[in-house]
């Protein structure tokens, strides 16, 4: 299960950028992930709940914003989203040709810190 | 406070992984991250690389496993430097593990690196070790749904090894739907379908990789 070592680099991550800012208490993280990430919310969420014990972070709360598989293909320029994880062709014209709008983010978006 | 951070996750990897990336170029290092489920014959299939090339390139190894020296054992008796990485539980390689490993290498004598990550269809995919390239290993007895259920590894894979083809006509395995669902997910992948155990195909996967990876660094 690679969430763990995910949640774990997440961990490390949000507790550098509080210290960073001179706080010290995580209240809330939140982050976005993509569908096609490879990553599963609720496993991620799991482990960060339990790592995060005897941290800054131990009373912090987890906020995921799941982002959808979307696409814009550049034959018929319309975009297009998903519920799969992967994309074959543009669901309007069946080009093969698009560019990947959003769905594989990993990243860490806004921390409430005191 | 609010803290507007908007920073990857994986950051601390990926920088890691841009030096190796650093150390691989200037020391001419090709890179190949092969990943696989377990069994699906990543080792077997360095086996018959190793012996196919060894005139035309000086291969190293990095072996990634949950535990054991198996693997490296089998690399280290075709006379081929070779490093094992244990993970002790951990179901990938991350870059920093590659990093500590080079310096066991005999780097200046190597320009091509294969790492052999461990077994698993998800987890490899999201980690980036520095290398040039990833390829993927599909054995057929694995089913003719898994790419499709696991697209990540496909799309990001350079090359596609199918192997295990001389059991084919012992499984109800679909070949066509297994070529084209991974043309379809990577319509500019390279791929191969080989046998490790008769050494059908491993020609054409040899040859590939010296016109698309032995000369690249040079
Ligand atoms: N029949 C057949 N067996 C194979 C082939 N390639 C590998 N194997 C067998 O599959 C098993 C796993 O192979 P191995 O290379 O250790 O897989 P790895 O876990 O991906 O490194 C071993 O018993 C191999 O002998 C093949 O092309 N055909
Ligand atoms: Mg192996
Ligand atoms: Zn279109």
């Amino acid at each position: 299960m690679h969430e763990a070592s995910i949640a774990l680099s997440l961990l490390e991550k949000v507790i550098e950028e509080c210290i960073n800012n001179g706080c010290s208490i995580i209240k809330s993280v939140k982050i976005e992930i993509g569908r096609a990430s490879g990553v599963m919310p609720d496993a991620l969420s799991f482990v960060f709940n339990a790592i995060k014990a005897d941290t800054i972070a131990s009373s912090a709360s987890l906020y995921i914003n799941e982002k959808m598989l979307t696409a814009m293909c550049n034959k018929c320029h319309k975009e297009f989203s998903t519920e799969e994880n992967y994309i074959f062709e543009c669901p309007h014209c069946n080009s093969n040709s698009f560019n990947i709008l959003s769905g594989k983010e990993l990243n860490i978006i806004e921390l409430e810190v005191e | 406070m609010k803290l507007k951070v908007v920073s990857k996750i994986l950051d601390a990897n990926e920088r890691i992984a841009q030096e190796n990336r650093k150390i691989f170029d200037d020391k001419k290092i090709f890179v190949i991250n092969l990943m696989s489920s377990p069994g699906a014959g990543k080792t077997s299939l360095l086996e018959q690389t190793i012996k196919g090339l060894k005139d035309f390139a000086k291969i190293g190894v990095i072996e990634g496993d949950i535990t054991g020296t198996d693997d490296a054992i089998r690399i280290d008796a075709l006379n081929v430097p070779v490093v094992q990485i244990n993970t002790g539980g951990g179901c990938h390689l991350d870059a920093s593990m590659i990093q500590e490993t080079l310096m066991e290498l005999p780097i200046d004598d190597i320009n091509l690196l294969f790492i052999e990550n461990v077994g698993n269809l998800v987890c490899p995919a999201e980690f980036y070790l520095g290398e040039d390239i990833k390829a993927m290993v599909l054995s057929i007895t694995e089913g003719h749904d898994k790419p499709l259920k696991y697209p990540m590894m496909f799309q990001q894979s350079k090359a596609v090894v199918i192997n295990k083809i001389d059991l084919a006509p012992y499984l109800d395995v679909d070949m066509e739907k297994i070529r084209r669902d991974i043309l379809s997910l990577n319509p500019t992948v390279a791929k191969f379908e080989i046998s490790c155990k008769t050494g059908q195909g491993i020609n054409q996967w040899t040859e590939w990789i010296k016109t698309n990876c032995l000369c690249r660094k040079h």
